[in-house]
């Protein structure tokens, strides 16, 4: 076997010089990332911050080191042995094919770099996985494109989210229409929010202050304005402390005491349209359509098409989605919204309208002839 | 001679079609595995140029936070279309398509692959496929991504289904390419070529090639669901009926998972290759490098889950998924480590080919690490769906695969033309390609920990400044392409004449004219050792004739 005819090698002193540098350079590389100022840059907001940023140091420590030597010995080979000039075009390399101690220890090393890493992983993981006691359960919805929040004794959905300071938190998230994600930069944790499913975060939050909330699951044309940079769509969460937090709760609890706490309707089903009442919903019209839509011929658009007529059009016998223009599908469009080739309008909860609203915004345009 | 002998009394390798004449049959509706290798590479090569228009398009409009050029509808269009591209179109058939059929038959001393003209039909099922893909613009492209997870992909526009379609049809060509290859690599190596004796090329498709055939089943499947939903209500994904959006992440990334590996165990192979023929030194290793192949393709199949750490996988199951992936560090690995010790000792010859092969030891290996740091699951959490996502996946498919890729069109070029790439354009390209690759995608690093999501139109502006970094160095990136493909087009007429080896090289492709003859041997050789022992002689017995005016061989009677 050619194994057996392999020469003898020898490392000379140059080898150990570089190694020596890129032992140095290692060294120094995991130095910066125990130093590294990470939470200069981004706070840590909970219990589980502090332990996933140590499991980060750990890793890019490693990973690091590991790189330069990798990267230092392919550079320092390249460059030690590169072909000069005058080398006979039928120079050979030193013809080794193997080495078994070597290959047993570079198999053996990385195999106990792996344990380590999974080791201190399941722990960090075990502590995220595994829940409190005695927490705040808090529930959070994710729609294109925002989030609301229940709490518990608390009606209906509210637009802020506030957790009180060194309370364990559980917070089930869920989605109302596609997956979104709600992630937490300085708590270092993220869950999908996907539609059917309740995924669950637990964590203790550490540190007081305004977070904002970022969605990382494709959403839709705005899902890069789903996080606090838009004034329409605060998506922060605030840590309290827990007197402030009390009076928030409080208050929060008085304002929603008549909200409805049945979430909107399904989007498939079907309103009673009997019995709306056109007055009403013309009130309803001026106050929550009319920006968009003009009482006026089909062509005279806003940013949605004018609705004289609607139900009567001959010109247009199809809604804009492509159904019969009935009663009922114009109920559907106001309660499901609508996106498509004539752009997009919000759904009923975005727009706040109850089903009664709907009755009597569809009595309302009945009366448009 | 006599195991040639005893082949030619009616072995596999030996059923010969007679040469074709006609132009179609020639070049177009071919059945030879080297001209379709080439009709796979020259058509990849084409929808390179199309993701890659793409690819600027986005980071062009991530010029500016507010998002400058094109409006979050079209967007979302442009990346979904990149991604599905570069994997589908690009990536996959250059590797196993392209440079797999045009080198591994020859390197395992065959005529031809098992079935050509499953072959034939493998790649006209291609650019069909492609411009199904594309056509879905005219429609209203695909917009969730190349991921397109339900529910978001049942709200996408027709060119969705459409999307699906074209993906699937792809899988169908994907999958006959992995039956073609192991069957071909089962039977039809030439005598003496025992599996330990393989180029490791040759080990990298003979890896490929069961992932090809089980895992784009699964891909399959779920393509056909997603239409069935789309185009018929069958509520497969729909909560509120019975299904269940997760089910299409677990069935997507059963296969996109082995994609990954599909995507870089060819190129593992072409690197070793590579770096052997210019350290002008056996590959080190030999054994523990295929060993290794088998091992990640192995576990492979068994880490997909750690896609959806953060999309509501039970605990008991993110468990086993992270600690299978991370074991996946050591087979890698061990091939980083046996590469870099290929180098130690050797007579270095600094072509543009070894200078990309090079880069690809610094680049993938950066990708593996991050890979290893994002199996484990505390740090997934934070790094998940961001653009330390983006930057792992490009450092291992454009920095792995890519690189590879680069660096095995340099390597073989002369094998289809006859002629050498210029070398002088091809060492500025790489030192372009390097420091723009670099420069755009190792910012996404830390723009992603820091709090940019992946797939906006639009983002928070304290990122901008990054952003116009990764930019302005994609531009360099692009321009070093530009290069490579005016490069390997002024060659084809213009380069330096190669002849038969060019590098020196020792496996069998080398050893016939350059462009390889219809036949690929005259007489098929018997082999007696593993090709790279660079001070022997070579291992090969009957290739006397090969370069010699010996007539071709006679087809057998029909």
């Amino acid at each position: 076997m050619p194994e057996n005819r392999d020469p003898v090698v020898h490392l000379d002193r140059q080898f150990w010089i570089v190694t020596a540098v890129l032992a140095v350079l290692a060294a120094l590389s995991i130095l910066f990332w125990i130093w590294a100022p990470i939470t200069g840059i981004m706070p840590e907001a909970v219990d589980k911050a502090q332990q996933i940023d140590a499991l980060f140091r750990f890793l890019a420590a490693t990973g690091t080191a590991l790189w330069i030597f990798i990267c230092g010995y392919v550079l320092y080979f390249a460059l030690a042995f590169r072909r000069r000039a005058g080398t006979p075009e039928n120079a050979v390399g030193i013809q080794i094919h193997d080495n078994n101690k070597l290959e047993f220890w570079w198999t053996v090393v990385p195999t106990v770099f792996v344990v380590l890493m999974a080791i201190f992983s399941i722990r960090i993981w075990y502590g995220i996985e595994i829940a409190p006691s005695n927490t705040l359960v808090v529930e959070a919805i994710g729609h294109q494109w925002y989030y609301t929040f229940r709490y518990p004794n608390v009606n209906g959905e509210v637009k802020e989210m506030h957790l009180p300071l060194g309370q364990p938190v559980t917070l089930n998230v869920t989605a109302a229409d596609v997956i979104h994600s709600f992630w937490i930069p300085a708590m270092r944790l993220k869950q999908d929010m996907v539609p059917g499913l309740i995924n669950t975060m637990e964590f203790t939050p550490t540190r007081p202050g305004k977070y904002e909330i970022i969605c990382t699951e494709f959403c839709g044309v705005n899902h890069g304005l789903m996080h606090s940079g838009t004034e329409e769509n605060p998506a922060y969460v605030y840590i309290d402390q827990p007197a402030q937090y009390a009076a928030w709760y409080a208050r929060t609890e008085r304002e929603q005491a008549h909200a409805s706490n049945a979430i909107a309707a399904p989007a498939s089903a079907r309103l009673k349209l009997a019995g709306g009442d056109p007055k009403a919903g013309a009130q309803i019209f001026a106050t929550k359509c009319s920006a968009c839509h003009a009482v006026g011929p089909f062509d005279q658009r806003i940013v949605g098409p004018g609705l004289k007529g609607v139900l009567y059009d001959p010109a247009h016998p199809q809604l804009v989605d492509g159904d019969k223009a009935t009663p009922e599908n114009v109920a559907k469009i106001i309660q499901n919204g609508y996106k498509g080739s004539m752009g997009q309008m919000p759904n009923q909860t975005s727009n706040a309208l109850s089903n009664k609203d709907i009755v009597n915004l569809v009595a309302y345009l009945k009366t448009l002839r | 001679m006599a195991a040639t002998a005893v082949h030619a009394s009616g072995g596999l390798a030996d059923h010969i079609h007679p040469e074709p004449q006609g132009f179609v049959r020639k070049y177009v509706f071919s059945i030879d595995h080297k001209i379709i290798g080439i009709q796979y590479m020259i058509t990849a090569f084409l929808f390179m140029i199309l993701g890659g228009m793409l690819a600027e398009l986005i980071r062009v409009q991530l010029m500016k936070a507010s998002g400058g050029l094109m409006t979050p509808e079209t967007y979302n269009e442009v990346y979904s279309i990149h991604g599905s591209t570069m994997v589908w179109l690009v990536i996959i058939p250059l590797l196993t398509g392209g440079f797999g059929n045009l080198i591994f038959p020859v390197q395992i001393g065959a005529r031809d692959v098992a079935f050509p003209w499953l072959n034939m039909l493998s790649f006209w099922i291609f650019p069909v496929a492609g411009l199904m893909l594309y056509a879905s613009f005219l429609m209203g492209a695909p917009t969730a991504g190349w991921t397109e997870y339900p529910p978001m992909s049942l709200q996408g526009q027709a060119g969705t289904s459409m999307w699906a379609a074209a993906i699937f049809l792809i899988g169908v060509s994907s999958t006959m390419t992995g039956i073609n290859f192991l069957v071909t690599i089962l039977k039809m190596r030439a005598p003496g070529m025992t599996y330990t004796r393989m180029p490791l090329f040759v080990w990298g498709q003979f890896v490929t090639a069961p992932l090809l055939m089980i895992a784009t089943t699964a891909l399959g499947a779920a393509l056909a669901a997603l239409f069935v939903q789309r185009q018929f209500g069958v509520a497969f994904f729909d909560p509120a009926r019975g299904g269940s959006p997760l089910l299409w992440q677990h069935m997507f990334w059963f296969y996109s998972h082995p994609a990954v590996y599909i995507m870089i165990l060819p190129a593992f192979g072409m690197i070793s290759e590579i770096l052997p023929t210019f350290s002008r030194k056996p590959i080190f290793g030999y054994k523990m490098i295929a060993f290794s192949s088998c091992a990640i393709a192995i576990l492979g199949f068994m880490v997909w889950a750690h896609h959806m750490f953060t999309s509501g996988l039970a605990p008991a199951l993110q468990l086993p998924f992270m600690v299978l992936t991370m074991l996946i560090a050591i087979p890698t690995g061990v091939k980083i480590f046996s590469w870099v010790a290929t180098l130690w000792g050797g007579v270095i010859h600094m072509t543009t080919s070894m200078m990309f092969a090079i880069g690809f030891l610094a680049t993938f290996t950066l990708g593996g690490i991050t890979g290893v740091f994002l199996a484990a699951v505390p740090f997934d959490l934070h790094a998940h769906g961001t653009y330390f996502i983006v930057a792992h996946l490009h450092y291992v498919l454009v920095g792995g695969s890519l690189m590879g890729i680069l660096a095995g069109l340099f390597y073989w070029y002369p094998k289809m033309t006859g002629r050498l790439m210029n070398e002088t354009l091809g060492k500025w390209a790489f030192w372009l390609f390097f420091i723009g690759f670099n420069g755009t995608f190792l910012p996404m690093h830390w723009l992603g920990m820091w709090g940019q999501p992946r797939r906006v139109a639009m983002y928070d502006p304290q990122f901008q400044g990054w952003n116009q970094v990764a930019s302005w160095f994609s531009f360099v990136m692009t321009a070093a392409l530009i290069l490579v493909l005016i490069n390997a087009l002024w060659s084809m007429r213009s380069g330096k004449r190669s002849g038969h080896n060019p590098w020196n090289a020792r496996t069998l492709e080398w050893q016939i004219p350059s462009p390889m003859p219809y036949y690929n041997f005259k007489h098929v050789p018997s082999v007696f050792a593993a090709p790279y022992d660079f001070a022997e002689p070579l291992p090969y017995r009957g290739l006397e004739e090969e370069l010699t005016g010996a007539p071709p061989p006679v087809p057998a009677a029909h």
